[in-house]
Parts: C-alpha cells; structure tokens; sequence
C-alpha cells in the first residue's frame, strides 16, 4: 500500500463530505439518500485491494463522524467494513472490468446494503428496530439509491477506457 | 513465535488490520459520552460547520436574504399573534363559563303573575299562579325587573301567596349599598322604614338600600329602593331610616320567584321575624 493511494481517497473525501452533508439531504426520500462517501471507499478498494478499502474506509468514516456530529464510531465501523468487503473484488488482471461494468454497481449494492444497515444498527441501538425494517428500510433502500448513483462512474470510466 | 506472528502478518493483514480497526472504532463508539471524545467532536463539528455556512453563504448570495429574513420576522410575529388569539379564545371560554355559572346557580327564576291583590294598608298580599308544582315553596323571595317585591308567605300546589313589602308583617335583613351599614326594613302603614339604627351610622339622602348578605331568604344585592329621610328619636341616639321603594306595587301584574331553598334554622328565625 503506497501512501498516495491513501492521500488521494482522503484529499477527494473532503468536498464528498460537504456534498454528502449539505446537497444530498435535498435529494433524500423519506430519510433516504444516496452515499457518496461509500461509493469512493468501493471504488479505492476495488482497485487497490482490502488493506487500503478498509484504511480509507476507516479515515472517511473517522472524518464523515466528526464533520457530521454523529456517534464517533459507527460510520467508522460501517465504512471499514464496506471497504474489506469491497476488497474482495479486487483482482490486479480485472480492475478494469470491476469498474468500468455493471460489476461496480453490484459491488456498490451489497457494500451499501452492509453499510446502512450497520450504521443503522451502530447509530440508532435505543431504537427497537425488525429485522425486516432493518433489511429493508435501512439497507436495502439506500442500497439501491446509492447503487443507482454509481453508475455514472462506470460509464463515464467505460467511455473513457474505450476511447 | 516471530515466525508465527510474521505468517500471520503475511497471511492475515487484511483480517488483522479489520478487527484492530473495528475494534479501535466499538472503543470510540462507547467513549462517545467522555468529555475528551466530546471536545474532540465539538472541535471538529463546529470548524467543519464554519466551512459548510460559508459554502451556504456562497451559494445564497444571489438570493434575497433581507425580503426573505423580512417575511420569516414576519411569519414568527403572525404565529405569536395566532398564540395570543388562542389564549384570548380560551380565556373568553373560561369567563363565560363562569358568568353562566353564576348566573344559573345565583338566579333561578320562576315566572309568575298576579292573579289577585289584597290592598291593604298593613296586609298588602297578592296572590300568584305558581305554586309547589312550579317548584315554588314558602319564605322564596319574590321580585321584578325593578327590585324586590316580596315572599311568599304561603305556597300551594298551584298558587301561592306574597306578601309584599308594604305588609306590615314583613321584616327584611336591608344594607346601605354604600356604607354597608344593615338593618331591619319592615312597613309601618305608611312607609318602609329602617327602624333603631345609631344615629352616628352613615345613611344618607339617596343612598341605595339593598337586600343583606346576613338574610338567607333572599339573595344578597337585589334592590329595594333609596333613603329619603332620616328621623332621629326623641332620645337622640337612634334614627329611622325612611325608604322609597323601586317597585310600585299598585302597577304590577308580572313578578318572578326566586327558587332558592333557604336554611330551614335561618329561615325559621326569619319567619319568626314576619310573625311578630
């Protein structure tokens, strides 16, 4: 792991944040809404491996808590778990194609169904959620708007590739 | 060992570096009350809320901010008023509530009229047609529009007899609207008078004269007429109060009793007063 993947993911997070903050709420539906944060931490650890999806998923997650106002620890846990997982998919001979296919978005919907649903668990553990609610409301659903949300990157990359 | 730790290193990074950061991130999540996370989090929240409203100010600046802070000074101060309202509506409420309390305990009335009269320069009586049926029983009082006229003396089932103020056997627990000052007021023949008050007591021309507080058979404050003269005794230390009544008796055909049920003890003492 070379330290400039690291401080790349990191410089890109800062403005991700502000616009996760501060735009997205306009975008969400019935307190759901797409996460970019995530959709960088999928994106470094499909091209670079576990170690560094689950390190900037733990920095971005460390530095979404602190600029959000949540519980210091739960997108930290959430995004770190994101990241190993997103990691699994990284292989040297088919980045490329991780990236610049549908493969991204899928990777993308399993991540963020983890993701949400245990930020959920972690951020909200008062709160006497079901199972059902916690599937669905609280993964599948900002799985799926985050998921969507990807796939401008796949095809802006693919064209780029093509090109 | 080293050999172990370094395969582990080797082999398992990944894992280890998952569980020493989620477990690093459960350690934070339950410090998250300490006083040192909090200022940690205060710290960055509130520098990373400086840039975000500086980023909003950027983006506001073509908005009208002084017409739209002028309607939200404006939407706050309707909203106070809206709350005023409401709490003037629920006083009013609570008022008439009361008022209509008052009013239906204080004064229930039973319409009447005077079948007959008994004219008399001692006996002035009338007879009404309401009587036990109606509710109406003896020692009610008895008054019009104007002010008290009598009680009624005897009640049957469906009549029953006043005696009037002018009734020489009518004696009435009276108070000086005025000074406060309370009396007997009973007929003499020829006027109502207020007999043996102290002479040093405040009555004067024109004061009002009102039922009293102390008498249970009729209602403290109905009115009953106004002093027109005040007589002092030969021995100087007491007076008769002279009253001309509101009421004119000789001109009245429609009177209402007041169902009110006095104090049987009180009232026998009263009753006691008419027989003497």
């Amino acid at each position: 792991m070379r330290y400039q993947d690291l401080i790349l993911p990191i410089l890109i997070s800062i403005p991700l944040i502000i616009i996760q903050i501060v735009v997205v709420p306009f975008f969400s539906i019935d307190n759901i809404g797409p996460d970019l944060l995530l959709i960088l931490v999928v994106y470094f650890a499909v091209k670079f491996g576990q170690i560094n999806g689950l390190t900037v998923g733990f920095i971005i997650g460390m530095m979404f808590d602190l600029s959000s106002g949540g519980l210091l620890g739960s997108a930290m846990f959430s995004k770190t778990l994101a990241g190993f997982i997103a990691g699994y998919f990284h292989n040297e001979t088919s980045v490329d194609t991780n990236l610049s296919t549908y493969n991204f978005s899928l990777i993308v919907l399993l991540c963020a169904i983890i993701d949400s649903a245990t930020y959920s668990i972690l951020g909200g553990s008062l709160v006497n959620l079901s199972t059902a609610a916690l599937i669905i409301n609280n993964g599948l659903f900002p799985g799926l708007y985050t998921s969507a949300l990807s796939m401008p990157l796949f095809i802006f990359r693919s064209k780029r590739s093509f090109n | 060992m080293r050999k172990f730790i370094s395969y582990l290193l080797q082999n398992f990074k990944e894992y280890l570096l998952l569980i020493i950061l989620l477990v690093t991130s459960l350690t934070l999540l339950s410090q998250n009350d300490k006083k040192g996370i909090e200022k940690i989090r205060t710290f960055a929240f509130g520098n990373f809320a400086f840039v975000t409203a500086s980023l909003n100010s950027l983006a506001n600046i073509f908005v009208d901010n002084d017409e739209l802070n002028q309607l939200r000074i404006q939407n706050a101060e309707l909203m106070l008023e809206v709350n005023r309202l409401r709490n003037y509506a629920l006083e009013n409420h609570e008022l008439r509530n009361l008022m209509n309390y008052k009013d239906t305990s204080s004064f229930p009335f039973v319409p009447a009229e005077v079948i007959s009269k008994l004219i008399s320069n001692t006996q002035h009586n009338f007879i009404i047609n309401v009587g036990n049926k109606d509710s109406v029983y003896k020692g009610m009082g008895v008054i019009n529009e104007k002010g008290l006229i009598g009680l009624i003396s005897e009640a049957h089932s469906n009549f029953s007899m006043v005696r009037t103020i002018k009734n020489a056997r009518l004696k009435i627990a009276v108070t000086n609207q005025r000074s406060g000052v309370s009396g007997i007021m009973t007929w003499d023949g020829t006027h109502l008078i207020i007999k043996n008050i102290p002479s040093n007591y405040d009555f004067q021309m024109g004061d009002r004269i009102v039922t009293s507080d102390f008498s249970t058979i009729m209602p403290p404050m109905v009115s009953v007429g106004i002093v027109t003269k005040k007589e002092i005794t030969v021995s100087g230390q007491l007076s008769n109060i002279q009253v001309e009544p509101f009421v004119d008796l000789n001109k009245i055909s429609d009177l209402f009793v007041l169902k009110i049920i006095p104090s049987k003890q009180i009232d026998s003492l009263q009753l006691n007063l008419m027989a003497q």
